[in-house]
């Protein structure tokens, strides 16, 4: 029954045609489609600034700036990827934390103290949540609503706009639950920094 | 509440719709039937089968199947292990990255051709293009079609009359890649692109920040005005490369290896609140599939309705365990009320680890899909949720990975589960246990006790090796009782080739790796030896008639039946450790 050579042979070849038909050629004719139909999305999702320099809007940043509206707190790290000047480039990740332990819970205080202080036209109101955690990715690209609106005042006072006129850059930067039902809505906060900056 | 409720049923629907056409047309295809795309495929088969010298009628007895099964998963483990180990002297590496360690490399080979994908590296900063594409997307596609190969092979022993053999594993492969995963795959990488997820063969892109940062000496990020910063930084990386191509087939597969080390909580693999969906959906769509076609295999549909019904109690209360303990969030999130956890124009709830455009709701769904199909991929991160809210994801790997389970492994896996109740339900009443007209003997008990609790003696003995060695407890994130859970949860998720994980442990060691490594081999092969045995056993048996004193196994009781036997067995066998872990963390937090 076994005559194992003959089906060790049949399993590499198996393994080589494997290899071609879902390696090779599924791999390039999704890339195929995918840069002839859909060449922004394909390459990265980046957008020319007025500045001249490119940003990927599906690669969130962070905002220190009081011009600048705040995104989630992002896990940087400096450690991973550099270029080939052997400069470094940032790269992020998710924190891992227990959202149970003691010190997870000085960090949100430390976070929201800081939140509070940059604020001083919302109060006691209490913060946003995704305004004081880490995201999965660790470079979340989007804030909820309650989040931007928190923060509407600042930028109206930082940047000498009107209130109605923040608003109306959220609004534009804002992605609606999908089908009216699928997701949270979520405001792009890259672009309503670079729309801010006038350089979008 | 309501707007999460109906979301949920819209996923359920949306899956069910999928999987129901889906369970008569795998049928087909792996009937060699004609169907939607046979024009295609059968000709492809046919020169595949002359290529290597297949006989396509070949009517293989259990012990030849099970042979050629492990002779190609063996050959795949050592042409993954090679390609990994020499990535960097292969083409497509535009980033220059090395060869992986021997351990490294045995523990990714292990993942991906047990279909864990259990991943010790973060993809996007250690694998070439060609590692990720002819590597690793090639074993997602061979094993969930070994897992429906041996699957059909259990079906067919399940209804022969007299013994014809259990068909042919290469023809069964080779249906299974050409007319089911190829098809759906291409179809699921396409939506992903258009929705945003980057598909190309660049070098890795940079993106300007618009704040530039600064970094100390120690490579910590500061201000860029700051004192001790020694370098300025304004770009950040953006990965690039073929990752929607990989993503939807991780997805279909069961596999849930990440083109990135984040896996689908990355808005490059998954952009939209609809590629969620679809991503989420595209991991249960087999599973759930191959219940139903198992209805129609054996020719009495309320069969394969009744497995379903047992799978699908547990599998929603599961679902909605996760989404109250995670919209519950913790106290040491809200801090007495200075952070805003409700729901009025945010998600609201433990957001820590969670991306802002899935919310709670659409992650606390998916942690439940992915860990009830042995999937493993993620969108959140599962270290980062309650403690209670992450026991539940471990709960269901624990359980065996039966509620739906890996393509093809869940449900034979679930058989021995349905055997055994059989079996339980006989010496309760006294009747002589038989399934399907098939009379249960001894040889199909032993076979089918393996199956279950095959799982949780992997997870354990896993769990304790891990313990014994001092330098596991350095390499995790948190202390504690959570630092316990970080440990169980990667000894159940290689135990039960799921592949998440609670991620602050740093897996990547030569003993973690080999002792993982090992875990997902056994519980992969043995479970499909015992499947195999069990098959070939009752193929060998004659059917006999329904009497009054059969059992029913499609009614409501025996489901019922059902549902406490696999919680018996979970609870029985890992409360202690799961009081260890997560049940003392949440004690800790609430007292």
């Amino acid at each position: 029954m076994m005559k194992s050579m003959a089906n060790w042979v049949r399993a590499l070849g198996l393994f080589v045609l494997a290899s071609a038909a879902c390696g090779i050629v599924y791999t390039a004719a999704v890339t195929l489609v995918a840069q002839v139909v859909f060449p922004y999305q394909a390459n990265g999702s980046f957008v020319e600034g007025t500045d001249g320099n490119r940003y990927s809007m599906l690669v969130g940043q962070t905002y220190r700036d009081d011009a600048h509206m705040w995104g989630r707190v992002q896990n940087y790290n400096a450690e991973t990827f550099t270029d080939e000047d052997g400069s470094v480039l940032l790269w992020a990740g998710p924190t891992n934390e227990s959202p149970a332990a003691f010190e997870f819970g000085d960090a949100v205080a430390q976070r929201v103290e800081k939140v509070r202080a940059a604020h001083p036209e919302q109060g006691d109101a209490p913060v946003p949540s995704d305004l004081v955690t880490c995201s999965g990715s660790g470079f979340d690209p989007h804030i909820s609503p309650a989040a931007a609106e928190y923060q509407v005042e600042r930028l109206a006072r930082t940047t000498g706009r009107s209130q109605d006129e923040i608003r109306a850059i959220i609004v534009q930067c804002t992605q609606q639950p999908q089908f009216g039902v699928l997701g949270d809505a979520a405001v792009n906060v890259l672009a309503v920094n670079l729309m801010l900056d006038g350089v979008l | 509440m309501i707007d999460e409720i109906a979301e949920y049923a819209l996923y359920v629907a949306f899956l069910l719709a999928c999987a129901l056409p889906l369970s008569a047309y795998i049928n087909k295809v792996m009937a060699g039937e004609r169907h939607l795309l046979s024009r295609v495929t059968a000709p492809i088969e046919r020169g595949a089968c002359r290529l290597l010298g297949v006989d396509p009628g070949e009517q293989m007895g259990w012990r030849k199947y099970l042979f050629v099964a492990l002779v190609f998963s063996t050959v795949s483990f050592a042409g993954l292990m090679a390609i990994l180990m020499l990535q960097g002297v292969l083409p497509f590496n535009p980033q220059g990255f090395d060869g992986l360690s021997w351990d490294l490399a045995f523990n990714t080979a292990a993942s991906f051709v047990s279909n864990t994908n259990w991943q010790s590296y973060a993809g996007e900063s250690t694998l070439s293009y060609f590692s990720q594409a002819i590597g690793l997307t090639v074993q997602n596609f061979v094993t969930p079609a070994v897992g429906v190969a041996v699957l059909f092979a259990l079906f067919r022993g399940l209804v022969a009359q007299e013994s014809e053999g259990l068909g042919s594993f290469w023809v069964d492969v080779m249906r299974a890649v050409l007319g089911i995963l190829l098809p759906l795959s291409l179809v699921l990488a396409i939506v992903d692109v258009a929705q945003g997820s980057p598909q190309n063969l660049s070098d890795y892109e940079t993106t300007q920040l618009v704040e530039p940062v600064g970094v100390t000496e120690d490579g910590e990020i500061v201000a860029a005005d700051d004192p001790a910063a020694v370098e300025t930084v304004d770009e950040m990386v953006v990965p690039m490369g073929p990752q929607a191509s990989q993503v939807a087939i991780k997805q279909l597969g069961t596999n849930g290896g990440g083109y990135n080390g984040v896996n689908s909580a990355s808005a490059l693999e998954n952009p939209t609140p609809l590629t969620n969906l679809l991503q989420c959906a595209s991991l249960l769509l087999i599973p759930v599939a191959l219940v139903f076609s198992f209805g129609r295999f054996v020719g009495d549909r309320r069969q394969g309705r009744a497995v379903f019904s047992a799978m699908f109690v547990i599998f929603l209360a599961a679902l909605f365990a996760v989404a109250a303990f995670e919209m519950a969030g913790t106290p040491q999130l809200a801090q007495d009320g200075a952070v805003y956890m409700g729901s009025d124009g945010q998600s609201g709830g433990n957001m820590e680890g969670k991306e802002t455009r899935f919310g709670v709701t659409d992650s606390a769904l998916w942690a439940a899909f992915t860990t009830a199909a042995s999937n493993g991929s993620v969108n959140s991160m599962h270290d980062s949720f309650t403690p209670m809210g992450g026991m539940v994801p471990m709960l269901l790997m624990q359980l065996g990975e039966i509620v739906f389970g890996g393509i093809g492994c869940g449900l034979y896996s679930m058989i021995g589960f349905v055997t055994l109740t059989v079996f339980i339900a006989g010496l309760m009443v006294g009747r002589t246990p038989e399934y399907l007209g098939k009379k249960i003997g001894p040889k199909e008990m032993r076979m089918a006790v393996v199956l279950a609790i095959c799982t949780p003696v992997v997870i354990l003995v896993g769990a304790a090796a891990m313990c014994l060695d001092p330098a596991t407890f350095a390499s995790l994130s948190n202390a504690g009782p959570h630092g316990f859970s970080e440990v169980l949860y990667a000894a159940t998720s290689a135990g039960g080739n799921n592949g998440s994980a609670f991620a602050g442990m740093d897996c990547n060691t030569p003993f973690l790796n080999t002792v993982l490594g090992l875990e997902m081999l056994a519980n992969r092969f043995v479970p499909m030896a015992a499947a195999l045995c069990l098959a070939g056993s009752l193929s060998a048996r004659q059917k006999v008639a329904a009497s009054a004193g059969t059992l029913s196994t499609s009614n409501a009781m025996f489901v019922f039946l059902l549902i406490l036997i696999v919680a018996l067995i979970a609870a029985l066998s890992m409360f202690p450790a799961l009081a260890l872990g997560p049940i003392a963390e949440q004690l800790q937090m609430v007292l």
